[in-house]
């Protein structure tokens, strides 16, 4: 993993029949860097994560370690991009140790063997996700804390130098929500690993991310520091909500507070009437 | 090696043999073993041995292992545990590709258009399957067509795709044989139930390439395979080419199944419940799954088979009818044991 990798988004656009999706979006983010897309639904931060991927058509327009993305062959972009999506359940019953397993499959040509080199590094990931006392148990049956993690285990496996994850906290209790970030964070910072994922909740993604870019309607509205980019006027502005932001302790922490107008809580009131009668 | 893989390879060892002993001919355990080691004395046995009964226990265990290699195939791809070659309509394809031979090898109409003329050494043995086969690898082929060009290329699309054309292909054929002889009928609804009685020695030889080659491509992307069980897009991350992948596994189950419909007829449930019972008892793997495959469908065939010759005296129960007989029981009792 190079310390000078590092991804650079031109001009990304992506039209869908007469929907355009995404418009130019620009971006540029070093190696070792958290970076957290943000945005309201539908403002085009999944359409954005495939484009870094590779997964959707990029017109040269991405590129990671300078070479776009289109000149990789799907198992060299392999090496080097780890996509972790949101979770599908798996119809036959794999336990996680063959999940994590799966991140050998870009490292191994057909007719080569498992090594013990190969087995050290899947039980070392499984270990640092914090997992190795559920090896053998069936994935479906872990908690979305602990997929999510075995998830991010086989993407260490995969040995790639970026991570991107697609709302990786998306149904998480709170405290699994922050034990996956931290991880995250402290992977990006011990190993250098750069890592980009869309998240909801800004002040999850304040107080995780290095570097943020916020998304309206298919366009970069703002990056740079969660200070920076995460301003009340901004985020009004964006959400269509009153927000207030408090900066606690010293700067240290950061919290975004949203305050529904009253028309919105009115409605949401008579609803509620109305379910009773 | 553990103790599961050691039993099913001992099975595969006693079974092939076991089935040598039962047959209409009677031969003594002397007589076998000399027919196996020296050869046989007799030769009205030797005919009998070497051209009747060997070549249908081999013939019946690559038709085993073929068709349970093929649904589990088809259902890792798909990700779908109830998958099955038959719901591609190969068997429906193949079915009517032996309507029209057995309609066209009816003496009026190929004396009408002059097929006897123009093929004259042509047996009828050899021509159904043939047909049946062409039949086999249509209805593959339109189910491909269909699904990638008409329904879009999601799995269940191809599912959908499947049962239509395996109806479609279904009533073209009964229409056809509700146009011919009663006799004609008779004769394809008894092909279609299914049955080694037909096998000769050189099938085993189209057999064996076939289901040897496809399982070697199959062990070998086994990987491949196995990202495909965590959805598309996470196996496409993976460095995995799906598509690709995925008419691959689609050619060589289409392959297989045809081969094997084509000469043996229907053989249903094979191709379910013998992944089904390897994937319960052994592993989820796609190279686990297929060897385990290879084993035990193979023998289980071979049983069926010996049954399907001694369950009644004097004449044969067609073999699609005990596989779908199993083939329900088992499957009432895996539902009641999960609802327990």
């Amino acid at each position: 993993m190079s310390s000078t990798c590092s991804l650079i988004a031109t001009n990304v656009s992506l039209k869908i029949g007469q929907q355009q999706i995404l418009s130019d979006v620009c971006l540029n983010l070093g190696a070792g860097k958290v970076m957290g897309v943000l945005g309201p639904n539908g403002a085009g931060k999944t359409s954005l994560l495939k484009m870094l991927s590779g997964q959707l058509a990029s017109h040269h327009s991405v590129s990671w370690n300078n070479k776009t993305l289109t000149d990789y062959d799907p198992m060299s972009l392999a090496k080097q991009i780890s996509v972790v999506n949101q979770l599908n359940e798996s119809v036959f019953a794999l336990d996680l140790y063959q999940i994590v397993r799966m991140g050998l499959l870009p490292h191994k040509s057909l007719l080569s063997r498992q090594t013990p080199h190969d087995d050290k590094s899947i039980s070392d990931a499984i270990f640092r996700v914090g997992l190795e006392n559920k090896v053998k148990q069936s994935f479906n049956s872990l908690s979305g804390g602990e997929q999510q993690r075995g998830l991010i285990a086989r993407a260490l496996v995969q040995k790639a130098a970026l991570i991107i994850l697609d709302e990786p906290v998306n149904h998480l209790d709170i405290y699994y929500q922050h034990q996956v970030l931290k991880l995250l964070r402290s992977l990006a910072h011990k190993l250098n690993i750069t890592v980009v994922m869309s998240l909801h909740d800004l002040n999850l993604a304040a107080n995780y991310c290095d570097h943020l870019c916020l998304l309206d309607a298919g366009k970069m509205v703002a990056q740079g520091s969660p200070e920076q980019v995460l301003t009340s006027q901004r985020l009004q502005q964006v959400f269509k909500i009153p927000c207030q932001i408090r900066h606690e302790v010293n700067n240290a922490a950061f919290r975004v507070d949203f305050y529904p107008p009253d028309e919105v809580e009115t409605d949401i009131m008579s609803a509620a009437k109305g379910c009773d009668t | 090696m553990n103790k599961k893989w050691m039993f099913l390879c001992l099975l595969v060892i006693a079974s092939p043999i076991g089935a040598l002993f039962f047959g209409a001919a009677d031969f003594s355990s002397t007589q076998l073993v000399q027919c196996i080691t020296q050869g046989c004395q007799d030769p009205v046995n030797s005919m009998i041995f070497w051209e009747i009964r060997a070549p249908r226990v081999f013939v019946g265990f690559l038709v085993g292992a073929g068709l349970a290699v093929a649904g589990a195939t088809l259902q890792n791809i798909t990700r779908n545990g109830l998958a099955d070659p038959y719901l591609f309509g190969v068997v429906s394809g193949a079915g009517l590709g032996a309507s029209i031979a057995t309609l066209l090898f009816d003496s009026k109409v190929a004396e009408q258009i002059g097929l006897l003329e123009m093929f004259p050494n042509l047996s009828f043995s050899l021509a159904l399957p043939f047909a049946a086969f062409l039949g086999a690898l249509f209805s593959v082929f339109l189910v491909q067509i269909l699904a990638s060009k008409t329904f879009g290329s999601k799995t269940e699309h191809m599912l959908l795709a499947g049962i239509a054309v395996s109806f479609m292909l279904s009533a073209l054929s009964h229409f056809l044989l509700f146009l011919g002889e009663p006799f004609a009928a008779n004769k394809v609804i008894f092909w279609l139930m299914g049955s080694l009685a037909r096998v000769e020695s050189w099938y085993a030889w189209v057999m064996l390439p076939v289901v040897v080659v496809s399982v070697a491509i199959l062990l070998l992307y086994g990987r491949h395979m196995d990202a495909l069980l965590i959805g598309d897009e996470n196996a496409k991350t993976l460095g995995v080419q799906v598509t690709r992948l995925r008419i691959l596994s689609l050619a060589i189950c289409a392959a297989l199944t045809a081969c094997i419909v084509s000469y043996c007829g229907g053989i249903g449930f094979v191709g379910l419940m013998i992944p089904h019972i390897v994937r319960t008892w052994l592993g989820v793997t796609s190279r686990i799954v297929t060897l385990g495959c290879v084993l035990l469908g193979g023998c289980f065939m071979v049983w069926v088979d010996v049954l399907a010759r001694v369950a009644l005296p004097n004449q044969e129960i067609p073999i699609g009818i005990i596989t779908s007989a199993i083939g329900s029981v088992f499957f009432l009792i895996v539902m009641s044991q999960r609802r327990s």
